[in-house]
């Protein structure tokens, strides 16, 4: 007899219950979304980019800098993530390369579906279509952000200088799951408590595999390595 | 608090599936969230209670987390260590690079619906 109600079911057959295996990752849509946009990266001809980092850590700083250096040599396309505002989109255009700004209204993170969207609206920009690199300029987070493959071909994590050190062993995510950790502002290492070495461990203790550098976008230093390994990731695209 | 959103999406996968197995009602819905997710178990079961209480599928529908402890192996000589915290270095080799194995995703293990 079904305990619930007394009726004369047996307990299997009792209210019709099923029990369905699944099985499924709950991230399946976005990672499928994420392929398609991986492919419609590369049918632009572009790789990308994703950029993760806190609010403040330098990425606009360091994509106006890119650009200034890069512009004329390799075709640069950028996506702007914000909970709201243009203002991080106008600072790029101002720079002469195809943006636009996508507003999460809210939301902490993008994701492959905002991004499939972006691609369409970016290639409305003039030269917004054929790319060499497309920088994605995630919403600043270091936690939200590195759990959605936006279908990007490059991860990278960026701490500033003022941050501290010790975000690796805080958010691991984001440094498990990038290929480049970039330590910005080092201009300002000798008014901070930071230890470039005591990141780059814990960064590498997390992921031995990713690569560390440190710079300043303000001062030029270390600022040409990164600018080589741009052009890297293009010509490798 | 990307957990709202995640659980946004679970409701809508509950919805289809009730949809495919003529069910009405979600008794319980079983999840296996890696703990290199990202994703704060506690936030998730907050959004759940918030956001399955809108709907007539899901409105008495029990949440169950489960977390297996994550793998991790030696870079040195490749053993496997299962084990809550991250261990600082292999108690076999003592090498101290130690990467993990999975663990980071989340997954709809089953539902019991009616």
């Amino acid at each position: 007899m079904c305990d619930a109600c007394g009726c004369d079911l047996k307990p299997e057959e009792s209210h019709d219950a099923k029990v369905i295996e699944v099985h499924q990752s709950l991230l399946a849509a976005n990672t499928a979304m994420a392929a398609k946009n991986r492919a419609h990266i590369e049918a632009m001809g572009a790789v990308a980019i994703n950029m993760i980092s806190s609010p403040g850590s330098g990425k606009t700083t360091l994509l106006e800098k890119t650009i200034e250096a890069l512009g004329d040599s390799l075709r640069i396309g950028v996506i702007e993530g914000d909970i709201e505002t243009e203002r991080d989109a106008e600072r790029i255009r101002a720079k002469g390369v195809p943006v636009i700004q996508l507003t999460t209204g809210g939301a902490c993170h993008l994701d492959a579906a905002q991004i499939h969207k972006g691609l369409h609206l970016l290639a409305r920009e003039d030269g917004g279509d054929r790319l060499d690199i497309l920088f994605i300029e995630n919403v600043g987070n270091l936690v939200c952000p590195a759990t959605f493959d936006l279908g990007e071909h490059h991860r990278m994590v960026m701490v500033s200088v003022p941050e501290g050190p010790d975000k690796p062993a805080k958010y691991p995510k984001a440094f498990h799951s990038s290929q480049l950790f970039v330590i910005s502002k080092t201009d300002l290492l000798p008014y901070f408590d930071f230890s470039v070495d005591a990141a780059k461990a814990e960064a590498l203790q997390l992921n031995p595999a990713i690569e560390v550098m440190d710079l300043s976008a303000t001062s030029g230093e270390g600022f040409g390595q990164w600018l080589d390994h741009v052009r890297d990731l293009c010509s490798r695209g | 608090m990307h957990e709202m959103s995640l659980v946004q999406g679970l409701l809508v996968q509950l919805g289809e599936l009730a949809g495919e197995h003529g069910k009405e009602k979600v008794i319980t819905v079983t999840m296996e969230i890696g703990p290199l997710s990202g994703v704060v178990i506690d936030s998730f079961e907050f959004a759940f209670d918030a956001l399955a209480g809108e709907s007539v599928l899901t409105r008495d529908a029990k949440l169950i987390v489960e977390s297996p402890p994550p793998l991790y192996r030696c870079c040195g000589c490749g053993k496997e260590i299962r084990a809550d915290r991250r261990p600082h270095s292999c108690p076999l080799c003592k090498e101290t690079l130690i990467t993990t194995e999975g663990s980071d995703d989340l997954l709809l293990l089953r539902v019991e619906m009616e």
